[in-house]
């Protein structure tokens, strides 16, 4: 055996574990998205088993493609993903910034902002869809409640009442319709993911070099410059870690959606393979195959941006 | 121009005082060295200087001007650091260019600018190249070149030299000195190497726990050292410094006499002992002497190669002109 054999060897079994747990789940999907699956047909009992005899070939591709759904669940995965990185990483580096400072109480400003990622994503639309954006129930309808009746007294107010009469009446948004669902998605979401991002981003300045700072305080460079040419590209690799992690959970989210409008108005990806699951597993496979295609060009699209701007 | 002087500066963290309130003239055009064991407040006092801390009393001035209030980056004074302190993203060429490109200079000033510092500093074919793929030595010349192209009124240097090996370190403190007789410029260099120190400076302030000990020529601190301290301190290998009876005789609590004067006699000398170790330099012979009743050992210098080994017995003669002698308060005795 040569010095070299030996090592891969060695490595094998992880590697073909590796494989397997990867090879196996995804091979299926390919198989059963060329051929006829569903789980429940009265006319064509055969096809409610899955066999090579029921090949349907790029059928169910087809098939996808023509439904009313899937370019707007295409279309609006990328929104929810897309808005939610941007606000996450936005806020990230805000508050990691801010909290990077020594003041007092902030280990207990640190463990709580840390505290929404613990809330189970279902919990969380919950929360969020009945408790705080609810248009009559929630902290919105409250709010927007008071300032309607603020309003309304000022109105008979003297002198600035004349004023505040020209003033419509605040109409509190429903999250729940059609052209809001998903902002109600990327809000909670945002929420909970916000602090993963400000963890990373914390853990990655406290590695940064102080005297490369004074270097360039000294070369004149103020606050803002320090952190553009500084710390940006400091934090260029965590940033992209985080919206790799994310990009590849949001573009699976669920429970959020379901939870807000049962997809009304807000369908995704995974939202359309739920839904042809019922009972056309081809079209739900064949719906995980471009699910997957759209995960990769996603990821690499974001890193080649990511590490265009922020490197220079 | 780089006039800096420090009227009564002193700098506390918290409750601890780590710079009595000091006084010090560095001239413009000097090449003043602080130097001092670790610790002592060599980089807080340079630190105080560039505006890095600040003073908790006293005033620093620049030219006449005092700056005590004055930001950093407005004090005209450049710093390279132990760490080079590089910006690791940025090219060599955007290192350097980076102070420019901070005060608003035109690209072809910028360009100018750094094609002088990199033909001076031999950093021409590495102008493309990042940080991380430079040598210690080109990563300290890319420093230097970030702080030449600001046209500084005066350089600080933090122990630049302490992260290069001992035959770099010896290249690149020429160049250093170079540097200075070409530009002219005030420098300000902290070492804790006292080798250093006396090979580069026109003034060295020693330092010991905040406290000024005697700011001098090198020869001057090398002939004449006021204290104990820089006795001790100054000069390699180290003065023979000797208590008691030996010491009365000369009228002090404590005598020095350096290595380089103590001369070894066939027989008759003044003193004598045993040879310990050997250090032979080829032009120089370093004995340590053992027994001789004076000190635990003696250092002697013996110029070229004796034939004198391990255990033999020496003779050695002071000379007397060149006996230093410290009262007890370990002040020098003149
Ligand atoms: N930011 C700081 N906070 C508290 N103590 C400090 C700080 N900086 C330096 N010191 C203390 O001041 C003393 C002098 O430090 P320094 O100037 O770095 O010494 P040197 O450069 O001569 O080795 C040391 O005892 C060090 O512990
Ligand atoms: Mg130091």
């Amino acid at each position: 055996m040569t010095n070299r054999s030996l090592p891969r060897l060695l490595q094998s079994p992880a590697v073909i574990l590796l494989l397997i747990w990867m090879l196996i789940p995804l091979g299926m999907t390919l198989y059963f998205s060329f051929i006829r699956y569903v789980l429940n047909s009265l006319r064509r009992p055969e096809w409610t088993q899955p066999s090579l005899s029921n090949w349907r070939g790029f059928g169910n591709y087809e098939f996808v493609l023509n439904n009313k759904d899937f370019l707007f669940a295409i279309q609006n995965s990328l929104f929810i993903v897309c808005s939610i990185l941007f606000l996450t990483v936005m806020l990230g580096v805000m508050i990691a910034v801010l909290i990077n400072k020594a003041f007092p109480g902030r280990g207990i400003v640190r463990v709580l902002l840390i505290s929404p990622f613990f809330v189970m994503p279902a919990v969380n639309a919950v929360l969020w869809i009945n408790m705080i954006l609810d248009p009559v129930l929630g902290l919105q309808g409250l709010a927007v409640a008071g300032i309607n009746t603020l309003i309304d007294g000022l109105q008979t107010a003297p002198i600035v009442g004349s004023f505040f009469s020209l003033w419509p009446e605040i109409e509190p948004i429903s999250f729940r319709a059609t052209q809001t669902s998903a902002y109600a998605v990327i809000i909670m979401v945002t929420w909970q993911w916000t602090p993963f991002a400000v963890l990373i981003f914390m853990t990655s300045l406290q590695s940064e070099d102080q005297q490369q700072k004074e270097a360039a305080t000294l070369d004149g460079a103020g606050p803002w410059s320090q952190f553009r040419f500084l710390t940006l590209p400091h934090l260029a690799r965590p940033i992209a870690i985080v919206v790799m992690i994310q990009a590849i959970f949001h573009l699976s989210l669920y429970a959020e959606i379901e939870i807000v409008s049962r997809g009304n108005g807000n369908k995704n990806l995974p939202y359309l393979i739920g839904e042809f699951a019922n009972n056309n597993i081809g079209a739900a496979s064949a719906t995980g195959i471009f699910a997957v295609i759209l995960a990769n060009i996603v990821a690499i699209f974001l890193l080649r941006m990511i590490g265009k701007t922020l490197m220079e | 121009m780089g006039q800096i002087v420090l009227e009564k500066v002193s700098k506390s963290f918290g409750e601890t005082q780590v710079i009595p309130p000091l006084d010090l003239t560095i001239e413009d055009g000097e090449f003043a060295v602080f130097v001092g064991p670790s610790g002592c407040g060599k980089s807080t006092l340079l630190r105080l200087i560039a505006g890095l801390e600040d003073t908790t009393s006293g005033t620093v001035s620049i030219d006449g001007e005092n700056v005590t209030e004055v930001s950093p980056s407005k004090r005209g004074l450049a710093m390279v650091f132990q760490t080079y302190a590089l910006y690791p993203h940025m090219t060599v060429r955007k290192n350097i260019a980076f102070p420019m490109r901070m005060a608003g200079l035109s690209e072809e000033e910028q360009d100018r600018r750094i094609m002088a510092a990199a033909e001076s500093l031999n950093l021409v074919d590495y102008l493309d190249r990042k940080p991380g793929q430079l040598s210690g030595g080109q990563r300290q010349r890319v420093a230097i070149g970030r702080a030449i192209v600001r046209n500084p009124s005066a350089f600080l240097f933090d122990e630049p030299l302490s992260n290069l090996d001992a035959a770099l370190r010896v290249g690149m403190r020429i160049e250093i000195s170079e540097m200075h007789a070409r530009m002219k410029t005030t420098m300000i260099y902290v070492t804790h190497d006292q080798v250093e120190a006396m090979t580069m400076a026109d003034k060295i302030v020693v330092l010991q726990s905040g406290v000024i000990e005697q700011v001098g020529s090198p020869l001057e601190l090398y002939s004449a050292p006021r204290n104990l301290f820089v006795a001790g301190f100054i000069g390699s290998p180290k003065m023979n410094l000797i208590d008691g009876e030996e010491a009365a005789k000369h009228g002090a609590k404590t005598i020095g006499i350096r290595p380089e004067h103590i001369d070894v006699v066939e027989d008759g000398g003044i003193w004598m002992g045993t040879i310990g170790v050997a250090e032979r330099l080829g032009s120089d012979t370093f004995f340590h002497v053992n027994g001789t009743g004076l000190a635990e050992t003696l250092t002697v210098r013996a110029l070229g190669d004796v034939a004198l080994r391990h255990g033999d017995t020496i003779h050695l003669n002071p000379r007397a002109d060149e006996i230093h002698r410290f009262d007890a308060q370990g002040l020098r005795v003149s």
